[in-house]
């Protein structure tokens, strides 16, 4: 899973950050860091749990990188 | 479009015994998401009415259609400057938030914990040595969020009283009262700022007189207009905060039971009670004529945003109006969206934390008292008085 930051949106509510804050890192006036965040499977439930509670929607759950890795594996295992 | 409702003159805004003012404006959701209301303001000014969150958040973060620049404060007095970092619109609001997060930033209010605690402790202590009942907001809400926000500001407990009866002569006094509160909150600031430059000292106002933005030090109207504002934002609205969420436990003593024995959750419930329970509208002036999903607001007309009627959006909270203490999808706006996200944000939310943790670890199983009523109010900081709570 990825989180797509809309860096221009964020305003430093720090929702993300009270909720993980090992997944998104603030700078010093408490505003998300650019750069979208590679999350690994085991801190999925934490890092969508502090995307889901960004007030100004700047934090964007993307899974289309998980789907490509399901069909990826589907392949594989039907040999194709 | 227009209708007969307003967060100053509305029946359920006067001062009513046992009253749920912000149940009583979560009705808005009944009718249409934008409609004009003729007296939403105090001065009676009409305001267009926005009831959805999902409006609020698109129109507070278009900061250049609707604008902040109101000088609220210095009209009063016949005056034009704005209070800063507030009624400043970007850019030039964000040389000045830059200079003023890195002070109230999350980091940095951890570090401010210890301090909030111990005159928490410290009161709640005093008063259960005493008595098994008090008047909450007299007795520990207010001596508490205004003795953190006074040692921020770097200025002594000693005149606390003072201070809330100017904020409250400002905020819910007449026109009258309010015009001498605001001059002499000005005066009273001006006369701090020229103190620290001559001596300065380590607190808030002798960082804004050494302060420089875009290369220069502050001009004097820029130092009052932060001076004046953060003196303003921070006397009353984490007190009230306090109070409404003690009232609602007051009144659930299984939620209060809940969080006494299970502290690790306050800090979740804190969110569901901001969300339930903010107490401020946002006004904004459009800066040019526009259709707001189908209103047509013109250029110059104000619009509101009350945080209270976006934190019961049926559309953005499931069941709002149901007060549940583990909601986890609880995306509120309690500190307004966009670049004007309240500047306080980090240190309210723990000043609300540690007042319920250490109220309930300390005052057991408490109730309203019999025979008294708390009175609640809205306008433009909805509020809340002579909550008597008794554990005896
Ligand atoms: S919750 Fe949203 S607005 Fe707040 S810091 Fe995180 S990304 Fe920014």
């Amino acid at each position: 899973m990825r989180i797509i930051v809309h860096n221009a949106k964020c305003q430093g509510h720090a929702r993300c950050w009270a909720q993980a804050p090992d997944i998104f890192d603030l700078n010093d006036e408490g505003y998300i860091l650019p750069g979208d965040i590679d999350v690994e499977e085991k801190d999925e439930l934490l890092a969508s749990r502090g995307a889901r509670s960004c007030p100004e929607r700047a934090l964007e759950i993307d899974r289309t990188s998980d789907a490509l890795l399901d069909r990826l594996l589907f392949n594989q295992h039907c040999g194709g | 479009m227009v209708r007969d409702f307003s967060l100053f003159t509305s029946a359920a805004m006067q001062r009513t015994k046992n009253g749920d003012p912000h149940a009583a404006v979560a009705c808005a959701h009944a009718g249409p998401p934008i409609f004009f209301s003729p007296y939403n303001t105090r001065d009676g000014r009409g305001t267009w009415v926005i009831t959805r969150a999902n409006d609020q958040r698109k129109l507070l973060q278009d900061t250049a259609t609707f604008s902040s620049h109101r000088s609220i404060f210095a009209s009063a007095l016949g005056e034009n400057w704005p209070m800063i970092p507030l009624e400043l619109d970007p850019p030039a609001h964000g040389v000045f938030r830059s200079l003023l997060n890195p002070l109230l930033s999350p980091k940095r209010v951890m570090a401010l914990e210890p301090a909030v605690r111990e005159r928490a402790i410290a009161l709640i202590d005093m008063i259960s040595a005493s008595s098994t009942s008090c008047d909450v907001m007299k007795d520990f809400a207010f001596p508490f969020a205004v003795s953190i926000f006074l040692r921020f500001l770097g200025l002594s407990d000693e005149r606390l009283d003072t201070f809330v009866g100017w904020a409250k002569d400002l905020l819910h006094g007449d026109g009258i009262k309010r015009t001498a509160a605001a001059r002499t909150i000005v005066a009273f600031i001006d006369d701090l700022a020229a103190m620290r430059r001559k001596e300065p000292a380590d607190d808030f106002m002798t960082f804004v007189v050494q302060a420089k933005v875009d290369g220069r030090p502050l001009r004097d109207e820029e130092i009052r207009g932060i001076g004046v504002l953060l003196f303003v934002a921070g006397l009353d609205t984490v007190a009230t905060a306090i109070g409404f969420d003690l009232a609602y436990l007051a009144r659930n003593p299984r939620d209060q039971e809940l969080l006494r024995s299970e502290p690790d959750r306050i800090v979740l419930a804190a969110e569901e009670l901001l969300r339930a329970y903010s107490t401020v509208q946002m006004i904004r002036v459009a800066t040019k004529d526009i259709d707001f999903e189908g209103a047509p607001i013109r250029k110059g007309d104000y619009i509101s945003c009350p945080t209270m009627i976006a934190n019961r959006d049926p559309a953005e909270f499931e069941c709002p109006n149901t007060i549940d203490l583990a909601r986890e999808d609880n995306r509120h706006t309690a500190f307004a969206y966009g670049p004007h996200r309240c500047l306080g944000s980090h240190l309210a939310r723990r000043e609300i934390v540690i007042a319920l943790e250490e109220w309930l670890s300390r005052i057991p199983d408490f109730r309203i008292k019999k025979g008294t009523a708390p009175i609640t109010y809205g306008g433009h900081v909805f509020g809340i008085e002579n909550l008597i709570l008794d554990w005896s």
